[in-house]
């Protein structure tokens, strides 16, 4: 009688499993079995290989493009943490009334899509856009700043101001939870301000830094668009890359290798998280 | 009553609508058109469902590649007519997804301009497997109001006057064209450039990437970044020049004359389409290629058809817009190919955009 509950639920959940393994795992083995093969022309042969790895190790122009991905990534973690910290720690221990308010706020941008958002940056970033004519007209600039535009410097804008409410999120609910005797105890104790931020403040909210930052991480990693639209003539991603070689070039097995080479990577970022979360969370309860 | 009287007219209604295109799809013999949006207008296609009982469902495509890469993963049986561009219906045939041409279904297809029955493109020993449909150039477009005069290939290449101001579309294939013609590369060699040419070519597009503002991707995005001033001249498509003229900016269109690149898209039939699917699908290609249709290209587009069709019902403004008031400009046209060693132009192209 007791194993009933249970079985039910394994069997409830077994077309969402089936789904999962239908809809993700089985195009990801399937993309995984295609790294290995070669393309000659429009044939694909199916002779196993790892010259499309070895390919990508000795290409000076995909190991640059995989490493500008992961270090725009983590530049971009990097900003909306410092914006998402103080934001998250204000609206779940200053506000109170207002909180989903604030919280449905932050989230309406996103509702606008992609598009609609990039060519807002670019209304505002052009030659003849908003910042350049105040500059112009406050006198601090003679002619428009070319470089706010189709730079590395406005798509990097643009991905943190995309991406920044799910730093926010992470952080809030980290915040919520973190239970104000801990600090009370610690300034009972002596500890300066800056001590209670780096010793209990910062390690009982690191999961949701973590959280966020992984979040963050792989939709910037994964992003083309905005680097695509805003970033000019060096706009270029490792994910347009493997788009040019998945249609343009009819490459399928050397995208595939891209692909599965940026999964691993993530992959990899995802264990340490998990890991870091686990010490932390080992950590607060005193272990 | 007013409720029970409106669910009735409701009811009613719903039942109408859902019985009339029932009714339409048991007469008619439905096909599937995969194509560009601009060409299949419903009332450039409106003669066609006049005269013929066939219902016609259309998918549009963002591009050619997208296209190949729907009907090489198994979507052809699905599809009954595609439009891969001349130089692309290589890729098609090498994989087997499409059937020959029958002529005598297409009678229109006797029209065809001379440039386009000579050509090898589209053609498997002999059997035409991509018929031309219409065709176009990808030409220089400036601002005329911001340049000095008119440029040419040289202008992406040389000077820093429009440093900056430059746009270049994110196209391997015609970007290492464009750099070709500008080193005075022949024809001949152009599709088959050996390493040192391949060399040359990736030095001055390391000179180009330089001076661009951006790669452009889609054309409604250049149209944009002319009419705010961001870019002011462009390896374009011909529709900026003709919209933003009509909005009153002083636009350039310039024929370079070391070449100017030339497209052609064509109608192919995927293998596997018979019986009434493939009569209907050849009636809609005959129309494709007739006067009705052409001349609302022509006038629409402003495209030209492959064939003269309709050359004689339009004005001489008209033709001279698709270029088709003086036929012997065609043969200065560069007509894009597939390169035997594409891929390697796709990775130097990268290899640039990524430096």
């Amino acid at each position: 009688m007791r194993g009933l509950p249970g079985q039910i639920g394994t069997w409830l959940a077994m077309p969402v499993v089936a789904a999962l393994v239908a809809l993700c795992l089985a195009p990801l083995l399937i993309l995984l079995a295609y790294s290995f093969f070669q393309v000659d022309f429009v044939a694909i042969s199916r002779d196993p290989t790892f010259a499309n790895y070895v390919k990508i190790a000795g290409s000076e122009t995909y190991r640059g493009l995989i490493a500008r991905a992961f270090g725009s990534a983590l530049l971009v973690v990097a900003i909306t943490a410092v914006i998402g910290y103080p934001v998250a720690w204000f609206i779940a221990k200053r506000v109170t009334g207002a909180k989903s308010t604030l919280l449905t706020l932050l989230l309406v941008p996103l509702y606008s899509g992609d598009l609609v958002r990039i060519f807002a940056w670019r209304v505002l970033l052009g030659a003849e856009g908003a910042i350049n004519r105040t500059l112009m007209w406050l006198g601090l600039t003679t002619e428009p700043l070319a470089g706010l535009l189709f730079s590395p410097l406005a798509t990097h804008i643009a991905l943190t101001y995309n991406y920044l409410p799910f730093m926010v999120i992470g952080l809030w609910l980290a915040f919520e939870s973190l239970d104000d005797a801990w600090l009370e105890a610690a300034a009972d104790l002596g500890a300066p301000a800056a001590d209670r931020f780096r010793r209990v403040t910062l390690p009982l909210t690191s999961p949701g830094l973590i959280a966020g930052g992984l979040m963050v991480f792989v939709m910037v990693a994964g992003d083309y668009l905005t680097p695509q639209l805003l970033g000019g003539a060096s706009g270029i991603t490792i994910i347009s890359a493997v788009n040019d070689l998945f249609g343009t070039a009819f490459d399928w097995p050397l995208g595939s290798a891209i692909a599965w080479t940026m999964l691993a990577i993530l992959m990899l970022c995802f264990g340490a998280g998990a890991l870091a979360i686990r010490r932390t969370a080992l950590v607060s309860e005193g272990v | 009553m007013y409720r029970r009287d409106l669910l009735r007219t409701a009811l009613a209604g719903a039942a109408l609508g859902a019985l009339g295109p029932a009714s339409r799809a048991y007469a008619a013999t439905d096909i599937l058109w995969m194509t560009w949006e601009n060409l299949a207008k419903d009332d450039y296609l409106a003669p066609f469902f006049a005269a013929n009982d066939v219902a016609l469902t259309k998918t549009f495509i963002g591009t050619d590649d997208e296209q190949f890469a729907k009907l090489r993963a198994g979507g052809a049986s699905s599809v009954d007519l595609i439009t891969p561009g001349l130089d692309k219906v290589e890729f098609y045939t090498a994989s087997d997804l499409l059937q020959p041409i029958d002529f005598d279904k297409v009678p229109n297809a006797a029209l065809l301009y001379d440039t386009f029955k000579k050509t090898p493109l589209g053609k498997v020993d002999g059997e035409t497997y991509g018929i031309p449909f219409y065709w176009g150039i990808n030409p220089i477009v400036y601002r005329a109001d911001l340049m000095d005069e008119e440029p040419d290939w040289s202008v992406f290449f040389e000077g820093d006057k429009y440093n900056g101001k430059l746009a270049m579309r994110d196209y391997a294939l015609e970007g290492i064209m464009i750099a070709a013609m500008y080193l005075g590369i022949p024809e001949s060699e152009m599709f088959d450039l050996d390493d040192a040419q391949l060399a040359e070519v990736k030095k001055v597009l390391m000179i180009q990437k330089s001076k661009l503002r951006t790669y452009w991707n889609s054309i409604g995005d250049l149209t944009n970044l002319f009419a705010t001033g961001e870019v002011v001249c462009a390896f374009s498509w011909v529709p900026p020049y003709y919209d933003l003229r009509a909005k009153g900016i002083d636009m350039g269109m310039a024929k370079p004359k070391e070449g100017v690149i030339g497209w052609c898209d064509t109608i192919a039939v995927p293998k596997g389409v018979e019986g009434e699917r493939l009569d209907a699908t050849f009636k809609l290609v005959d129309y494709l290629l007739g006067p009705d249709y052409g001349k609302m290209l022509a006038v629409g587009g402003p495209y030209a058809q492959s064939t003269s069709a309709a050359r004689d019902m339009l004005s001489a403004e008209e033709q001279e817009k698709i270029f088709i008031s003086d036929l012997s400009i065609m043969d200065s046209f560069v007509w894009k190919k597939n390169p035997p060693r594409y891929n390697e132009w796709v990775a130097l192209w990268n290899e640039v955009k990524a430096s």
